[in-house]
């Protein structure tokens, strides 16, 4: 089904918004470190929160990190789409910041579809030097901490809980009959909740994070213990935004530095950690374990 | 990959985990001869769990007109497409289940619906197996014409691919009752279930944006009640209780004496090598046992023609075992034949049916006396 005339007038306003953006802060980036090197994490006077475009992020060092297939975990994804990220990071001895940057030339950033998969990045934080071990989202004795953005969580901030009138805005519904009260095009899920029947939106009424009503962040803070373990963390303390570039995404993702959950790293100033990054594409449907992971992992140098 | 055994395939099979079998099985036997495509089922279904947002057009229990109805639209064309060539020799399958044929990097064959592959779930309805514009078919005795519904539920597969397929094992088979369930609060939206399942019996829910299926009334099962759209079921089509793998099995089981007694309940496409848990009699009228192989696999003619033989007075045990369907809300575990009645009961010991194998017919007189009237429904 065609897009929406109001859903093309959005995606124009975001993209054209972020075009411009972004050519101001690509002019101002520091140059791309050679590959090899860990992440230097800058100090600088504060790390914002939720602004990829901010003048702080010039004080940082970028670095390209080649992006490949995952091809370890069923299932797999040995066609990866994106080929590179460009990663820099700051901390301001309270938090730590890192923004992501990559080419997707399709944005995708709904899952209201069956078949709408969302783009997203997540950063991997572990302990140890550029443990190559952990590259498997951490392991039985060594959990990592998982950041990751998401696009449709980025819109239903940006414009409210996305759902089937942002795909088909001509649909017609008799009733829901757990709501009856309510006109059938006005039902949302706030109307269950106000109800108080969220049992029959069953994601919702067990707390699952994907179906919340509500954000307040576009980032979700997990912790594993290796492949298969991803689970939500009780704190969401990381923060974040993503918008549209010319050419793809420019995300910022922040979380303390220190710790607030069982099995979550607590990053020390003058020190160096694990990191790895990957990149989702939904035009090509990448999901959960089908994604494109760094190559390697790579040492997360936290300046003092 | 592990071993397990495959008693529909009559073979051992690689499939992601170990063979672990539920303490029973819940299963059910659909009679397709009776099936008059009312829907009641469905709408048993779509009233009690899924009339909320995002569940628009989730139907966890739909019926098709075969050959040509379909939801989502061509599911089982595609997806046997993609399974190529399926041979079976004598009752052995010897083609390669969805799993064995899985490209690499994945754990299955899959076919991906879009949203419009579920827009059109009535697609083909009461439609024959031939063009009526083709040639003309009016005159013409006996006809070679036909179709015939096909009520669908999850299968609550042994071997089920929407399990094996998460990649965060947020499915599970219940060990109590082999009933297949989503943990609502640990699944992510991945949608490699729905991919995974060939019989598209997952769904994706916009609205909570994680995936749900057909639960099988556990609630219900739970208290020794039956599903809800068994229990609805207005042509009584539907057994429902616990299946004994073949080496197990109680003839007095109901369920285990229609599947694997009389072997009249044949699974859907067993080739895919899931070992479904929904059997069928598959419907007597279809002249095409190339069509009913595909279908139900190698025994389906066998099966027409036990039914049959029980439909015509030949094996009252047989016709016993069909008469149970829908005759309690209660589940059965039990049932008997003496002389004209089939008693049945249920986990307890109580008894829950008692009913004659044959109804005697009684003859009125047409005039009645009392009320002045005469009467045209005399039998």
């Amino acid at each position: 089904m065609p897009a929406t005339d109001e859903r093309v007038s959005r995606r124009n306003i975001i993209k054209g918004a972020a075009v411009g953006a972004g050519s101001i802060a690509l002019a101002a980036c520091a140059p791309d470190s050679a590959e090899g090197e860990g992440v230097h994490v800058t100090r600088v006077s504060r790390v914002p929160a939720d602004d990829p475009d901010h003048h702080a992020w010039r004080a940082s060092t970028a670095k390209v990190v080649p992006l490949g297939p995952q091809d370890m975990a069923l299932p797999q994804q040995l066609s990866p789409s994106i080929s590179s990220v460009r990663v820099q990071a700051i901390h301001d001895g309270e938090r730590i910041g890192f923004r992501l940057e990559w080419d997707d030339a399709e944005s995708n950033d709904l899952t209201v579809r069956v078949d709408d998969y969302r783009d997203a990045c997540a950063v991997l934080l572990a302990p140890g030097a550029a443990d190559a071990n952990l590259r498997t989202m951490g392991s039985a004795t060594t959990p990592a901490t998982l950041l990751q953005w998401k696009a449709d969580w980025q819109r239903d901030l940006d414009f409210g809980r996305q759902g089937l009138e942002a795909v088909y805005p001509n649909r017609s519904i008799d009733t829901y009959p757990i709501v009856y009260d309510t006109p059938p095009d006005e039902v949302d899920v706030g109307s269950y909740e106000a109800a108080g029947a969220t049992e029959w939106l069953p994601g919702l009424n067990v707390g699952n994070p994907f179906s919340a009503n509500h954000r307040s962040t576009p980032v979700e803070k997990a912790i594993a213990f290796g492949f298969s373990t991803t689970t939500t963390a009780p704190t969401q303390n990381a923060t974040g935004r993503g918008v549209r570039t010319a050419t793809g995404w420019r995300v910022v993702i922040t979380k303390p530095l220190s710790a607030a959950d069982d099995g979550e790293l607590a990053i020390m100033t003058a020190t160096v950690s694990t990191c790895a990054f990957a990149v989702w594409s939904g035009s090509v449907r990448d999901a959960g374990s089908r994604k494109c992971p760094a190559k390697s992992v790579h040492a997360l140098n936290v300046g003092p | 990959m592990a071993e397990v055994f495959n008693w529909q395939l009559n073979r051992t099979m690689q499939y992601p985990y170990e063979e672990v079998r539920p303490v029973r099985q819940a299963a059910a036997v659909f009679d397709t001869n009776k099936c008059i495509g009312c829907q009641t089922c469905t709408m048993a279904c779509k009233t009690c769990w899924t009339s909320g947002n995002g569940q628009e057009y989730m139907l966890w229990n739909n019926v098709e007109t075969k050959p040509w109805g379909s939801y989502p639209l061509a599911w089982d064309v595609r997806e046997l497409e993609l399974l190529g060539p399926q041979h079976w020799s004598g009752d052995t399958y010897t083609g390669k289940t969805i799993f064995e044929a899985a490209p690499t990097g994945e754990r299955n064959i899959a076919w991906k619906p879009t949203d419009l592959d579920y827009a059109y779930p009535n697609r083909g309805e009461d439609e024959v197996n031939v063009s009526l514009t083709v040639k003309r078919y009016h005159l013409k005795l006996p006809q070679d014409m036909w179709f015939f519904y096909l009520p669908r539920v999850c299968n609550h597969c042994t071997y089920a691919a929407c399990l094996q397929g998460c990649p965060r094992q947020s499915i599970y088979k219940r060990p109590e009752d082999g009933i297949v369930l989503v943990d609502e609060e640990r699944c992510r939206g991945y949608r490699v279930c729905y991919e995974a399942c060939p019989y598209k019996k997952i769904f994706y829910n916009h609205t909570t944006r994680v995936s749900e299926k057909c639960v099988f009334c556990f609630p219900a099962v739970e208290q020794g009640i039956q599903p809800r759209c068994m229990r609805n079921c207005i042509g009584k089509i539907r057994s429902f209780g616990f299946l004994s793998t073949p080496t197990e099995v109680r003839e007095d089981n109901p369920i285990d004496f229609l599947v694997h007694v009389r072997k009249v309940g044949k699974p859907l496409y067993p080739q895919f090598g899931l070992e479904p848990n929904i059997y069928y009699i598959p419907p007597i009228h279809v002249d095409s046992d190339d069509f009913l192989k595909m279908l139900f696999g190698p025994g389906a003619r066998a099966a027409i023609e036990s039914y049959k033989r029980a439909m015509n007075g030949e094996d009252n045990e047989l016709l016993a075992a069909l008469l149970l369907a829908v005759s309690t809300d209660r589940i059965i575990h039990r049932f008997a034949v003496k002389g004209n009645t089939v008693e049945a009961w249920d986990e307890t010991g109580e008894k829950v049916v008692s009913m004659p194998l044959k109804v005697p017919t009684i003859e009125r007189v047409p005039y009645d006396p009392d009320l002045e009237v005469y009467r045209y429904n005399i039998t």
